[in-house]
């Protein structure tokens, strides 16, 4: 198994090589000795136990999500328990224990869960990385501008990423989340276009943009929460960064503050960061879920995780105990999946880690 | 080499061997490594990065952590009160009674060697504490006046300060000071002015020369750097890829290296009064010590090798009157 | 440069952090496009004079900074009123808040009692199955969804073992409270400090002598508190597992061995280092408990200031939510000063 993780990425990095020689030519003899690391990463996390693991189970979590609401058999507007109040809270049915029932029970409506849980993975994975995906961009932007300007821009950056922080991110979370839904709701109402392009995302039907608006509130109160730690972790970076010699000499060189920027603090701090934003997104989907807990978020009929988890709370544990260990599992394998991988790529970004692996190679 | 410790001797190493067990394989960073110490005298280890000096010095105080392990050796020492103990068969407990207070050490970058986190008069006090039995004030006093013997001034405001108040000299010199204090027979000075400026160093050298003619110690002075070798030290000992490879008296080493080695090395440091149409240096690099193949070590870089130089390896001759090189060009076969 | 001047630079950085935060909260108030009184009489009478005299008392009649002025006026007068209990907002915070702390700090005890020792047993057998124990529960307690740990600690705690239970919590009685009432008017700075910390139903039931109290505290709160351990124990063992080898692995160790200094010493040395960057993550850890832990008040139904802030939200109860919020953010950044100073503390270097 580890060889063919590492003969698919190893193949992978021939092929955006033998793309950027067509672009642009001697680039790979020019970057001979960067591409040799892409290959010692490619080999060093093949040799990770955690790294493949977790790369195993994001795997999975983006295949559920994006087939997930196409292939539920069951869809969740419907709400089974109207035409039959025995439907209610029935626990699973696995053959060949047992046949004829629900997979994995239902919930409070009588929805299949099973069903619940494909469109609910979707949701939880499309929120957790747009939150990321938003948040950590704005982050970086603002710590480099802070760490590189200084002065004026950089104490008032660091005053407004203080204020934030200074707010328990649940609570300011809760806060926006809390006040936001109406006026997305009116420009959602406002904007078909907009409306049916984000229900598509999410997997949703664009008659529930009522709900829809209260997705999209966590999702922003969430960005809003996010980026300050980014922020100040670049800052700190480009602080230190700026102080080398090798970025005044840039500076003697005559290049502009955007190339010294992009060409030469950037790629120092970019494997520290895509170890955070994966951790991230580990962080981001359980705050999502508790967000939506607390009932923040999209309710009925939205079959959002940890939405779904509150309602199976009033009637726990005597009938919903499946619910709640069942969608609360899968919440902790999606999760995991991210930390695992985090934690791998940690050890496989840092030059230091790599090379004691780099000598089981070669010897 | 003999293996009689006689009454000049202070350290006796024999055939110390100190292997790594690393990812890569194992690495033989010591092989069969011997050299003396006397009494009173200023003995240097010379050689480049990897050549096992470092390493050779940790082990006879059984400094090596792992992966690092000593295979094999003999180190006699003659503590103060007359004994003579082979360290590698002391206890834990005994060893680390006499670090510390009979042997010493400088290490080379005072920055890393000190806690950041308590004063310097703490690192003497603690030193002195944990080998003699004296109350704290007395420590303290004796802190301060330790302090003042290696030429830092305001000793009583410095006892207090943190490493990093301090400039690079004078952390060195306050590393010093806590080697010193408990009166070592044996200080093992780790390239102890590398990490200085120049004026420092000359400064530091004079100084434990100084510390050397008033008391009764003795110093190893590990180093790769030559010009420090002639300023400071009486005798040599040369060392390649974990061997010793020559040894012999300052005087002696300078105007008769006999090793190809050491005369390369000498060669290519310049002479500032002479002309120079080309800096001299030694073709190829130290070979990996993982596995190291038979026969010397130095033969690949070596103008003078012969088929005898790849097969066997040197055994260590005295060349002349104390002056020892292991080298086929003079060993009888 | 000393500490003294540190501790005074770092106290005026956070008025303006504070000042920041309170008009924060304000905003996020007053973006609502509703209006919140109607949510605040929704239950009683809909008789339209009521709700103009509750508008005209919280000033939404007048433009935006007159009604930030009155809320951070009454706020500091403490005379601010919460519409939906008709209480003080300052009277409801005072029975609330105490009941963090104490949540707070038991969990906090668990928490540290459970993570330094695993931490530095894993650095000591590293690579053992004591070292593979420890990062499985860190990734566990980084992965688990909080709420359903809670459900599952209900479960086992409280459905089958009946060893806690989940209504209400124990306060101390009236006379309790009257006399330290009487301590804090008697003397007036340290017994205002004293009475405060009696306020904590935890303390104050041991400083009057009412131990059922203090038992019946720990029976309530021992489940959660262990909750909130293990959800963040691993992954700070892990944190003092790696600086405590980081420091270690040292230079100054080894020459703290050179010089032959007793393995005590030596351990100190490395102790204190790790110190270093573990406190820091202690502190803010605690802080991060004081802040309310919104979702485990929620589900073990403590009536903390976490579930007073969720509650304020759900009801648009701006005047509760205002008050609280701030309270909590001056909480953190008090902590954060605090850590910040003990940081200092420990570490010579950071003091300039």
């Amino acid at each position: 198994m580890r060889d063919a993780v590492y003969n698919l990425l190893s193949k992978s990095i021939d092929l955006y090589v033998a793309l950027r020689d067509k672009i642009d030519p001697q680039w790979s003899m020019r970057n001979a000795s960067r591409i040799e690391e892409w290959r010692l990463m490619a080999y060093a996390f093949s040799r990770s136990y955690i790294g493949l693991l977790g790369g195993l189970i994001v795997f999975v979590t983006i295949v559920t999500a994006v087939i997930g609401p196409i292939i539920a058999p069951q869809p969740y507007w419907v709400y089974p328990v109207i035409e039959n109040e025995s439907l209610r809270y029935l626990p699973p049915c696995i053959p060949p224990i047992c046949s004829g029932g629900p997979l994995l029970g239902t919930d409070e409506w009588g929805r299949d869960l099973l069903s619940m849980i494909l469109y609910g993975v979707r949701i939880s994975f499309v929120i957790s990385v747009v939150i990321v995906l938003l948040g950590v961009p704005i982050g970086i932007l603002l710590g480099l501008v802070a760490g590189y300007r200084g002065g004026l821009v950089d104490e008032s950056i660091m005053r407004l990423t203080d204020m934030f922080l200074a707010f328990p991110g649940l609570i300011l979370a809760i806060a926006f989340a809390s006040v936001m839904p109406q006026r997305i709701r009116d420009i959602l109402e406002a904007s078909p276009p907009l409306r049916d392009f984000l229900s598509a995302i999410f997997g949703l039907r664009p008659q529930e943009y009522g709900q829809l608006a209260a997705l999209i509130s966590v999702w922003v109160a969430m960005v809003i929460v996010w980026w300050p730690g980014y922020a100040r972790i670049v800052r700190g970076t480009v602080l230190s960064v700026r102080e080398q010699p090798f970025v005044e000499a840039a500076k003697l060189l005559g290049l502009s503050t955007s190339k010294i920027l992009y060409r030469h603090i950037l790629p120092n701090i970019i494997s520290p960061i895509i170890v955070m934003m994966t951790f991230d997104l580990a962080t981001a989907t359980l705050a999502a879920a508790a967000l939506s807990f607390l009932g923040l978020g999209p309710q009925e009929p939205v079959p959002e995780l940890g939405y779904l988890i509150s309602k199976a709370g009033q009637f726990f544990p005597e009938k919903s105990l499946h619910v709640v260990a069942i969608v609360g599992s899968i919440l902790l394998i999606i999760a995991l999946g991210w930390n695992l991988l985090g934690d791998a790529l940690r050890d496989v970004l840092d030059p230091k880690t790599r090379r004691s692996l780099e000598f089981r190679r070669r010897g | 080499m003999s293996k009689e410790f006689t009454d000049k001797h202070v350290l006796m190493v024999r055939d110390l061997n100190v292997r790594f067990y690393t990812y890569a394989g194992v690495v033989h960073a010591v092989s069969d490594v011997s050299f003396d110490v006397y009494r009173n005298e200023i003995v240097a280890l010379v050689g480049e990065t990897g050549s096992g000096k470092t390493m050779s010095t940790r082990a006879i105080t059984r400094l090596i952590e792992a992966p690092g392990r000593i295979e094999s050796g003999l180190v006699l020492f003659r503590r103060r009160n007359g004994s003579v103990v082979n360290l590698m068969k002391l206890s834990d407990e005994e060893i680390r009674r006499i670090r510390g207070d009979e042997i010493a050490y400088i290490f080379q970058d005072p920055s890393s060697a000190l806690d950041p986190l308590y004063t310097i008069g703490h690192h003497i006090v603690e030193t002195i504490l944990d080998h003699k039995r004296v109350i704290k004030r007395i420590a303290r006093e004796t802190a301060i006046k330790v302090l003042k013997e290696t030429a830092i001034p305001n000793p009583e405001i410095r006892v207090k300060s943190y490493p990093h108040e301090l400039s690079g000299g004078m952390r060195q010199r306050s590393v010093i000071s806590m080697s010193l204090v408990n009166s070592p027979i044996l200080l093992i000075a780790d390239e102890p002015t590398t990490n200085l400026d120049v004026t420092i160093q000359a400064q530091i050298l004079d100084l434990l020369k100084d510390l050397v003619k008033k008391s009764n110690m003795s110093v190893i002075l590990v180093t790769h750097n030559l010009g420090v070798v002639a300023e400071t030290a009486d005798r040599v000992y040369v060392m390649y890829a974990g061997n010793i490879v020559e040894s012999a008296e300052i005087q002696e080493l300078f105007e008769k290296p006999l090793h190809p080695y050491t005369q390369m090395l000498l060669r290519s440091v310049p002479n500032p009064l002479k002309k120079i149409e080309k800096l001299e240096s030694i073709p190829g690099t130290v070979p990996t010590l993982i596995n190291p193949p038979p026969g010397c070590r130095f033969h690949p870089r070596c103008p003078f090798a012969m088929e005898i130089c790849r097969r066997e390896k040197p055994p260590l001759i005295e060349a002349e009157k104390n002056h020892y090189v292991a080298c086929w060009l003079y060993a009888k076969r | 440069m000393g500490f003294g001047s540190f501790i005074a630079r770092r106290i005026i950085t956070f008025i303006p952090t504070i000042i920041g935060v309170l008009f924060l909260t304000y905003i996020i108030a007053y973006a609502v496009p509703t209006d919140p009184v109607r949510a605040w009489v929704s239950e009683k009478l809909t008789d339209p004079k009521l709700i103009e005299r509750i508008r005209e008392e919280y000033k939404f009649n007048a433009p935006w900074y007159e009604q930030f002025a009155f809320f951070v006026t009454s706020i500091f007068t403490g005379s601010l009123r919460d519409p939906v209990r008709h209480t003080n907002v300052f009277d409801e915070i005072k029975t609330r808040f105490p009941v963090t702390v104490e949540l707070a700090l038991v969990s906090f005890i668990f928490l540290v009692a459970i993570s330094i020792p695993l931490g530095i047993l894993a650095a000591l057998y590293k690579d053992s199955w004591i070292d593979f124990l420890v990062r499985i529960l860190a990734f566990f307690g980084s992965s688990m969804p909080s709420f359903v740990l809670y459900y599952f600690m209900i479960l086992i705690f409280f459905s089958w073992l009946r060893a806690t239970y989940l209504a209400g919590i124990p306060m101390i009685s009236l006379q309790c409270m009257d006399k330290l009432n009487n301590i804090a008017t008697t003397y007036p700075v340290i017994g205002g400090v004293i009475a405060s910390i009696g306020y904590v139903p935890l303390f104050g039931g041991a400083m009057c002598g009412e131990w059922d109290v203090v038992s019946e505290t720990l029976k309530r709160l021992y489940v959660p508190a262990l909750s909130l351990a293990l959800l963040n124990g691993g992954f700070i063992a892990r944190i003092v597992r790696n600086s405590f080898l980081d420091a270690l692995g040292s230079e100054y160790i080894l020459f703290a061995k050179a010089r032959g200094l007793r393995r005590f010493n030596v351990w100190r040395h490395a102790l204190k280092n790790t110190m270093v960057p573990v406190t820091t993550i202690l502190g803010l850890s605690f802080g991060g408990l004081l802040s309310g832990a919104v979702i485990a008040e929620t589900v073990f139904n403590i009536p903390g200031i976490g579930r007073y802030m969720y509650e304020s939200i759900m009801r648009l109860n701006f005047p509760a939510l205002i008050a609280s919020v701030l309270l909590v953010a001056l909480i953190y950044v008090i902590i954060n000063l605090i850590v910040d100073i003990l940081y200092a503390y420990i570490d010579p270097r950071i003091r300039y």
